[in-house]
């Protein structure tokens, strides 16, 4: 019994080293900002006061929440979808017999590991509507320069080729690895019954390599609701408002307009949010995905 | 789990693909120059062509930055841009080195970035394993609650961490910087999946010998997944150096500033948002640099994350 006991006492003592900061930095804040977001508070006065569901009414009521709420699901798509569609079309490109290789990966996949700051004010030079590289690479094409940041109809698809530039080449090393463990008796298999390409790859590729989709979906949407740093460089959520995620409407009225019941309002409907699509994926995966 | 694949049919670990015995693969060179068609090759060009484009477009902002550091004022101003320099001006990375105290950022950056390397080693090693090769009663809902922890966006709670902070007088250090960090979902995992693989023999064999878990934990285990760690030191680093929205958050003192942080207030303060613009390129370039450096060295290490990584959610 003293021995059972000890042993517990043990196992327990090894989590601890993780467990605590856990607790302190990520599940007691979770529990704190349910709490916070049915109050209101500026950080400054003494008691915090408990307002009910009033911050949830007030955001559902108007339509800043509304407008962010539609660029938060803009950019999620728009950067979600190419990235993976890109990723998988660069993986078959360079996974069917070619040599020499690794220079291309390397470089594909380079802007993953270098700072969002600073690679998102190389992209602001380069979205310059004066001098700028994007508009000289538009004129080539024959098409007439644009505003990019500071035009409100552009400036969120700027801020979207960013983070599908940075990201791109990560999920292409994820399927390259899915492409390379895939049977290759099964491919040889299926050409000699006579399936083209297009139906091979619809019919065998896809389907096997479907963890992987799965996989980088819920890593990417996750990503895609946190984006700030490309954010507060080169838009700060403007012009107009075109670029204010929740994420940055959260950041905005916690640290610049000191509502600290509104911003953890929006923080919980984030949260949700991403529990939510969590599940979804998990239950699609059930259905959907083979392992 | 797929960190080693066995062959179906022999039950062997499988060779790593794009490395095979050397007279395998020179029968299958002389093959494929034997029996390729014409069209087939033409394509393999093709392709090969398209990728190199498509890379090197990739790679080209890089290139950009470094060069436009390079550039007079009244050059970088020029349309259409010149794609070489005319006069290659390396003061500008002398001035914009002097202009703001950068050495102390990176050093900021470096500092804390090991420091966390260091603590998540030793937390995430010592909650692995115990998730793996320990017995206590709360470790089906430890593991549930370190899942959880994958799934929810840690930006969503700065606000109460914030203020969490505050409480622990943490704001404003290097101690907080630290603290607030020092712990990682992602790390946990990655341990986790590793030390699954490592068979319980080894570590009953270890208490018949007397040892204590703390002992067969850092010197038996350990040893064995030391790919996994560096794997795992590699991208805390990487993360840590590049860390942005937190740092800042936490931070007032411009001494305390990491490299990002204080890439972006010299950005908007020296550089006045572009009048500066060849100093602000050649900025932001050598801060990139260290970074494209540790991964010309271990791109292969940190390409392997991406295999270990997506084993995470098939627990």
């Amino acid at each position: 019994m003293r021995l059972k006991l000890f042993r517990e006492g043990e196992a327990f003592l090894f989590t601890l080293p993780a467990l605590v900061p856990l607790l302190l930095f990520w599940f007691g804040p979770l529990g704190y900002i349910f709490y916070l977001s049915f109050t209101e508070w500026d950080f400054m006065s003494p008691e915090k006061l408990f307002v009910g569901l009033d911050n949830y009414r007030y955001l559902l009521t108007h339509a800043d929440f509304y407008r962010a709420l539609r660029v938060t699901l803009l950019f999620g798509v728009g950067t979600v979808v190419p990235i993976i569609v890109g990723g998988l079309a660069l993986a078959l490109l360079m996974n069917s017999k070619l040599r020499a290789t690794g220079w291309m990966r390397a470089l594909l996949f380079s802007p993953w590991v270098t700072p969002t700051v600073a690679v998102s004010i190389a992209w602001s030079w380069i979205f310059e509507p004066e001098v700028g590289l994007a508009n000289l690479a538009l004129g080539w094409v024959g098409v007439s320069p644009l505003g990019w940041l500071q035009d409100e109809n552009w400036a969120l698809a700027a801020v979207m080729i960013v983070t599908v530039w940075k990201s791109i080449g990560w999920s292409m090393v994820f399927y390259l690895v899915a492409l390379r463990s895939l049977p290759a008796e099964l491919l040889e298999a299926a050409s000699i019954d006579g399936a083209n390409g297009w139906d091979r790859f619809r019919g065998i590729v896809l389907p096997l390599i479907s963890p992987t989709t799965l996989f980088l979906s819920i890593m990417l949407t996750i990503q895609s609701l946190q984006a700030y740093d490309q954010i507060n460089v080169m838009t700060q959520g403007g012009p107009a408002g075109s670029t204010r995620t929740l994420l940055y409407m959260y950041y905005q009225s916690a640290f610049e307009s000191f509502n600290v019941g509104e911003a953890s309002a929006i923080a919980v409907i984030l949260i949700l949010i991403c529990v939510l699509l969590s599940g979804i994926s998990f239950l699609l995966s059930r259905r959907l995905v083979h392992y | 789990m797929n960190m080693t694949q066995l062959d179906k049919k022999t039950g062997k670990p499988l060779r790593p693909a794009g490395v095979q015995a050397a007279p395998e693969r020179e029968a299958e060179r002389a093959r494929s120059r034997r029996l390729t068609p014409l069209s087939e090759q033409i394509g393999r060009i093709l392709r090969y062509a398209l990728l190199a484009a498509i890379s090197l477009a990739m790679a080209f902002p890089f290139y950009w930055m470094a060069i436009s550091g390079l550039k007079t004022n009244d050059e970088i101003w020029r349309f259409p841009p010149t794609f070489w320099p005319e006069t290659l001006n390396w003061f500008n990375y002398r001035d914009a080195w002097n202009s703001a105290p950068f050495a102390r950022y990176m050093f900021n950056s470096i500092f804390v970035a090991v420091a966390i390397c260091g603590l998540q080693v030793i937390n995430s090693g010592m909650m692995a394993y115990a998730l793996t090769h320990m017995k206590f009663r709360l470790k089906g809902a430890l593991t549930f609650v370190v899942l959880i922890g994958y799934m929810i966006p840690s930006t969503a709670v700065y606000l109460p961490s914030y203020l969490i902070l505050n409480d622990l007088h943490l704001l404003d250090s290097y101690a907080g910087l630290i603290l607030s960090n020092c712990v990682s979902v992602f790390s946990i995992f990655l341990l986790r999946q590793a030390f699954m693989q490592v068979s319980h023999e080894l570590v009953e064999a270890g208490q018949l010998d007397g040892a204590s878990h703390f002992r067969i934990l850092w010197t038996i285990l350990s040893p064995l997944i030391r790919s996994s760690f560096a794997v795992m030191i590699l991208i805390t680093f990487i993360d840590q150096y590049n860390n942005y929205f937190w740092p800042m958050l936490i931070t007032k003192d411009p001494e305390l500033r990491l490299v990002s942080a204080g890439l972006r207030s010299f950005f908007v303060e020296g550089g006045a948002y572009g009048l500066a613009w060849p100093q602000i390129m050649a900025a932001s370039a050598f801060t990139i640099a260290p970074l494209l450096v540790l991964f010309a060295f271990t791109q292969k290490t940190i390409m392997r994350s991406v295999n270990m990584s997506s084993g995470v959610n098939k627990s």
